[in-house]
């Protein structure tokens, strides 16, 4: 579930990113049209990779159960955790980018 | 809202009393209702209509919940609850009297 | 009323909030607790032993001593322990016993068979029941708080209406900004939880709707007896015929259910008429085995020949979806990281109602802060505010500060021990109404803060299960608690903190609503 998790997390990141305001917030720039429209795509991507991989490895039960679980709890530390440590967690969404897909398809 | 509530109208604190009366009996009344016509009238065992309509009542209770305190007056918030409430109240008894052996 | 849908949800919402929000507050406090209730028991009854799990030998033990201290009960209930549940619970039918509704309840050490002398607690059941009953008399608890639930449910779905700019701030969080930080902080964990908070709300209706929306069971059935005949099946238990015969070993009977379900935990075992022909044993799987209940999960054995008789009928789709909600409600089927989590979303609900609370007084006060005295019914909200958050915590600090400190040998203890979770509650009821608001909420936020962080202290020094012991013995369920506490000590003295310090209300308040998640 961590790869789900994970892949969750910079899921919900690339979504928030795709948000012109919280992309001039967080990178510093104005975003692209460009940019926000792949932004997007990943991040929805990546959320329903997470799902797929989830209900995969534990069924449709408890797989979307801790799917949602786990969705829930990485997006409220994304956003509780941004005003205060806007860097740590850009960061540790593109650790979880990586490390997320590697993770999950490890563990299959 | 202003909560000058030493300042209310009367009228106004009649009205939002009836609202209130209206969803919380009024909604009930409709979620129950609505509760036995899916459980008269689902194509199921017994046992899972009623189930079903048990736990659907909820959504109902909701929705009537909802419509006492939008709608334009405490009038139409009765009207909204309880006619659907009797339209339903006939179907239920119409749905009874014909499963009765 | 005449302002337009959206606002007219804002008023419903906000006065329903308010009306419910103190008692929704304690509801979904105890309920969070709850999700470690077995933990807390642990914590509250040291003296039961922790040993590793083995369910053949523990039956074995079981049946031993029913067999030799209530061989004439009619009805057995074993309890094993599991990954959770540190004893062995045994109890029988004993009319003259003088237990809790005509049964006894012993807890035996898993490994020696014997009864254990632990101190006499509710522990974690307590927090269980009083979050859907209320402490109130059968069913009034049941009808208020399912009631309550219905209301937490209508705003939620208001919340959602109200909540213009749901999608475009999904994100946003803005802290040290007042009124709008904890206005942020209310609709982030509202809406980033939503899955959890809707998901709880209505499967609390679900729970006792065959008591709250009866009218189809009356319409279908005429009574509720034969709805329960249908949904779980009736006790089908023959009368005891006074033959002696010897009950089948219980371990026997338990390889059997493995046979067919292997790997299956039992939940608990029910023999009937033990030691009489018409024996009869049922073994139920432990809820822990599934999100949803299954009534075919349950094997019903002749006590003495040990043919299997019975097994539960399959479910129905409907059945499997209303099971699903209560499971999906109890989380029984939640393993340690998930059960953490049941823990910090249901705090998140806490905190959602509790920021409202604070908002729908902090707002108004505004109005009001160049006037010398709060109008009536504002202080009325500040003293139940402060009253049904900070007291409430400060009664469960209590309770837990009493099970420590009372004497084991204490008629009623158990019974003391909610008292004092009452008494405190009531107290921090009076010093709110005899101190000014900011005052009160300070001083309650510090005697809460110490209260909880002290209580591992409290652990280590009367009892041989502190820190230090529980760690290194790998007893993380004992340890949990004492780190919880700890925890939870620090966040309530940082939020005093913010109190006692601040000059102004609104300006500097960070949202409490921020740490009340993390630091879970």
């Amino acid at each position: 579930m961590l790869g789900v998790a994970l892949m969750g997390f910079a899921g919900f990141a690339g979504l928030c990113l795709a948000m012109e305001k919280h992309f001039n917030d967080l990178i510093g720039r104005k975003p692209t049209g460009r940019q926000l429209r792949a932004l997007k795509v990943a991040g929805w991507a990546l959320l329903l990779l997470s799902l797929i991989l989830a209900v995969h490895g534990r069924g449709w039960a408890l797989g979307l159960v801790e799917w949602i679980a786990v969705l829930m709890a990485g997006v409220t530390l994304w956003v509780f955790g941004l005003p205060y440590q806007p860097r740590l967690l850009l960061g540790a969404a593109l650790a979880s980018l990586v490390l997320g897909p590697l993770l999950a398809v490890l563990a299959v | 809202m202003k909560s000058k509530a030493a300042g209310l109208p009367l009228g106004y604190r009649l009205a939002v009393t009836s609202r209130s009366l209206a969803a919380l009996l009024g909604g009930y009344l409709l979620a129950s209702m609505a509760s036995v016509c899916i459980t008269l009238l689902a194509p199921m065992t017994q046992a899972d209509a009623t189930m079903t309509g048990m736990m659907l009542s909820f959504v109902f209770y909701l929705i009537a919940f909802i419509w006492c305190f939008a709608c334009r007056s405490a009038w139409r918030a009765w009207l909204g609850v309880l006619l659907p409430s009797l339209v339903l109240g006939l179907i239920n008894a119409l749905a009874y009297w014909m499963n009765l052996p | 009323m005449k302002e337009g849908f959206r606002q007219a949800m804002a008023w419903l919402h906000t006065w329903t909030g308010l009306i419910f929000g103190w008692l929704l507050f304690a509801i979904f406090l105890t309920g969070t607790l709850s999700y470690f209730k077995e933990e807390i028991s642990h914590w509250t009854q040291p003296e039961v032993q922790r040993h590793p799990l083995d369910p053949v030998s523990s039956l074995g033990l079981a049946q031993r001593y029913l067999e030799t201290n209530a061989g004439h009960a009619g009805t057995w209930f074993i309890r094993l322990p599991s990954e959770r549940q540190v004893a062995l619970s045994v109890s029988w039918r004993d009319p003259n016993g003088g237990g809790r509704r005509g049964f006894t309840d012993k807890d035996l050490d898993a490994r020696t068979g014997e009864a254990v002398e632990a101190r006499d607690s509710r522990g974690g059941e307590f927090f269980y029941r009083f979050h859907f009953q209320l402490q109130m008399p059968h069913p009034w608890g049941r009808w208020l708080s399912t009631f309550c639930a219905f209301i937490m449910l209508l705003g939620l779905v208001t919340g959602i209406i109200t909540h213009k700019k749901i999608f475009k701030e999904f994100f946003t969080f803005r802290p040290g900004k007042g009124q709008r930080s904890w206005l942020d902080g209310h609709n982030a964990i509202g809406v980033l939880v939503l899955p959890f908070h809707l998901m709880i709300s209505y499967s609390s209706l679900v729970i006792f709707m065959y008591m709250v929306m009866p009218a189809s069971i009356l319409a279908s059935y005429g009574d509720s007896g034969g709805y329960f005949n249908d949904v779980f099946g009736r006790d089908e238990v023959p009368e005891a015929v006074a033959q002696a015969a010897p009950l089948a070993p219980l371990s026997e009977l338990y390889a059997k259910v493995q046979e067919q379900a292997p790997g299956a935990r039992m939940g608990y075992i029910q023999v009937h008429n033990p030691g009489d022909r018409n024996a009869r044993v049922t073994f139920t799987r432990a809820s822990a085995d599934s999100v949803a209940y299954q009534r075919s999960a349950i094997w019903t054995f002749d006590g003495v020949s040990g043919e299997l008789l019975r097994r539960g009928a399959p479910e129905s789709a409907a059945m499997t979806t209303s099971f699903t909600f209560v499971g999906l409600h109890m989380g029984n089927f939640a393993g340690p990281w998930l059960r953490w989590l049941y823990f910090v979303f249901g705090v998140a609900g806490t905190a959602v109602i509790g920021t409202g609370l604070v908002m729908w007084l902090g707002k108004r006060q505004l109005k009001h802060a160049k006037s010398a005295r709060m109008p009536g019914e504002l202080r009325l909200v500040e003293v139940l505010n402060i009253a049904s958050m900070s007291g409430l915590l400060l009664g469960v600090a209590a309770f837990f500060w009493a099970n420590r400190l009372l004497p084991a040998t204490l008629e009623g203890r158990a019974d003391w021990e909610i008292n004092g979770f009452f008494l405190a509650w009531g107290a921090s009821l009076l010093h709110a109404m005899l101190r000014s608001g900011r005052r009160a909420w300070g001083e309650q936020l510090t005697l809460g803060a110490l209260a909880f962080a002290l209580l591992p202290l409290l652990n280590a020094l009367t009892t041989a299960n502190g820190l230090d012991h529980s760690i290194a013995a790998g007893d993380w369920a004992m340890a949990g608690f004492d780190l919880t506490a700890l925890a939870t000590g620090l966040f309530l003295a940082w939020a005093a903190g913010k109190m006692l310090r601040a000059p102004k209300p609104a300006a500097k308040r960070a949202p409490r609503a921020a740490k009340t998640v993390e630091a879970s």
